[in-house]
């Protein structure tokens, strides 16, 4: 594992570089973490599924958003588009630091919103995974709120800080999405246009939900798509007090699997 | 403030990040900063990186790093147990920045394992000489059952959900369950920490917290609202009435956060709080 900053002088990014073990395809993959308390309990998985990943030949970079994890700023000076900006670094340094051409993107959650933005900008990206995505920033938005409702009325113990500012600021969990931010992701929507450009597109879930059956059935029109659904109970959001991570085995066997297959000449 | 990715050792190298202050100033003591539980080197809502950069603003160098197997390190061959690893592998840190950036005194910081790590490195190695801790190992004295009780005496709700409950039993009645609880999954899909968190018993800690007095260390011990042995401000002191801290020892209880501190007031409110306590440690210990 190589651990490097990179990207813009100003707003320096974070990230692990997994170089391939064995022989090297010519071929990368960027994960884009979740959000919040999301990201502190995908970190693990993300490390499994990278480390599955070099083991058929992939480089694989994770790295952090500017104002999470490592990277530098904070988060009530970023708006979602910034996230967008930060993938496309990500996906230049990979390509960068491995000397190789095909670079795909992983998102998890808020990441595979992100990671799809991303993919709907440019025309360079080789496949695209969507594990367990947010269908868009409105739907993250009314989640998150309802989980606070839901909190409020069983509010017991100390006090978790949740909730939702005057100036429009939301706290979830320990984390702050600033109004702009807010506003920024909402512009984010699966279900709008979708990133025609990509060769190969992954939409891999844990369990199945309507949100998820909308989707698939509004992206089965693009011609390399695919939907995996690998059952694995969980819940990104839940928060304990002794650090309980999740590691879906299931989804990222699925995931890799899929990768696996359709590197295949 | 410029931050650095470290990978320190070999054949399997620690993994972390080193904020450098402005002004760099080996002989001030740097601070390392170590994982709760298996969350990693970014700490509990961000806390750790929060704390490394204000720590750097104020001057010092902080180093925040993961323990083999856990956050972005990768696991090394063995079969110690965490208690004798991590004493072990900060040691090893402290031996690069030693090397590296000529810092020899050192301050360790940790939240919950991370406390309990911060205190047993303390005993062991004689850099360090000072130690904050969120959630530390701590002991119920008479007192905690009358602050802990008393704010659940005069609640109608607590006495009525409490008769509700005798009666459901008096009648053969299962609890009863308005709301359905939010639960873990079970097997490989969810992860706990392999480090069980067991508080040695008092004596021992009170003995261990001897030594660190007897040889200056400065010891800031918080603790949080999500601390189930802890109810109130003088608690710690109260706990090992032998150990003559004197200025040795400060204490921060924070009741109304969580264990992980995520309400942002609070974060901003102790990573300041620690940040000056490291930056005012003499250079020479206590």
């Amino acid at each position: 594992m190589n651990p490097l900053f990179f990207g813009p002088a100003e707003t320096p990014l974070y990230g692990v570089h997994q170089p391939p073990e064995g022989k090297a395809l010519d071929a990368g993959l960027v994960l884009c973490y979740p959000f919040g308390q999301e990201y502190m309990r995908a970190h693990r998985a993300y490390r499994q599924l990278a480390l599955l990943l070099t083991k058929i030949g992939f480089h694989v970079l994770r790295f952090d958003y500017r104002g999470t994890g490592d990277s530098s700023g904070e988060l009530d000076n970023v708006i979602a588009d910034d996230w967008v900006a930060d993938v496309g670094h990500a996906v230049q340094e990979l390509r960068d630091v491995a000397n190789i051409q095909r670079v795909g993107v992983v998102g998890l959650r808020l990441g595979a919103l992100v990671a799809a933005e991303v993919c709907k900008a440019r025309d360079d990206i080789d496949r695209l995974i969507l594990w367990d995505p947010v269908l868009s920033g409105n739907h993250y938005d009314a989640e998150l709120l309802a989980e606070i409702a839901a909190e409020n009325l069983a509010a017991a113990g100390p006090h978790s800080g949740n909730g939702e500012d005057a100036r429009g600021n939301l706290s979830y969990n320990g984390f702050v999405l600033s109004a702009a931010f807010r506003a920024s992701m909402k512009k984010f929507d699966l279900l709008g246009a979708m990133p025609r450009a990509v060769p190969r597109v992954l939409l891999a879930v844990s369990h199945e939900s309507d949100d998820f059956t909308q989707l698939r059935t509004a992206w089965s029109k693009l011609p390399g798509f695919r939907y995996l659904h690998a059952p694995a109970p969980h819940d990104w959001n839940f928060v304990d007090n002794f650090g309980g991570i999740l590691l879906p085995q299931a989804v990222i066997r699925a995931i890799v699997s899929w990768v696996e297959a359709t590197e295949r000449p | 403030m410029k931050e650095r990715a470290l990978r320190i050792g070999r054949p399997t190298p620690l993994i972390g990040v080193v904020s450098e202050p402005e002004t760099f100033d080996p002989a001030r003591p740097a601070v390392i900063i170590l994982n709760s539980g298996i969350m990693h080197h970014v700490g509990a809502c961000r806390l750790s990186v929060k704390l490394a950069r204000e720590v750097a603003a104020k001057g010092l160098l902080a180093a925040r790093f993961d323990y083999s197997g856990i956050g972005d390190s990768e696991p090394r061959r063995g079969s110690d147990s965490f208690d004798e690893v991590s004493p072990r592998e900060c040691g090893e840190v402290m031996d690069y920045l030693e090397k590296t950036r000529g810092c020899r005194r050192f301050i360790l910081y940790g939240l919950c394992s991370g406390a309990d790590a911060s205190y047993n490195t303390a005993l062991v190695d004689p850099r360090v000489i000072a130690i904050a801790q969120i959630d530390a190992y701590c002991y119920r004295t008479l007192r905690f059952y009358v602050e802990f009780y008393r704010p659940i005496v005069f609640r109608l709700d607590r006495w009525r959900s409490f008769l509700g409950r005798m009666l459901r039993k008096l009648f053969g009645q299962g609890p009863a369950s308005d709301t359905q609880s939010r639960s873990q999954p079970e097997g490989e899909d969810y992860e706990i920490p392999t480090y069980t968190r067991i508080f040695p018993p008092r004596e021992v800690v009170a003995k261990g917290l001897q030594k660190l007095v007897a040889r200056g260390i400065f010891m800031y011990v918080n603790f949080t609202g999500g601390e189930p042995a802890y109810s109130y401000q003088d608690q710690y002191r109260a706990s090992f009435p032998d150990v003559k801290f004197g200025k040795l020892l400060r204490v921060d209880y924070y009741p109304q956060t969580s264990h992980i501190i995520t309400q942002p007031q609070c974060q901003a409110q102790i990573v300041q709080s620690i940040a000056s306590w490291m930056a005012e440690v003499p250079t020479s210990g206590g």
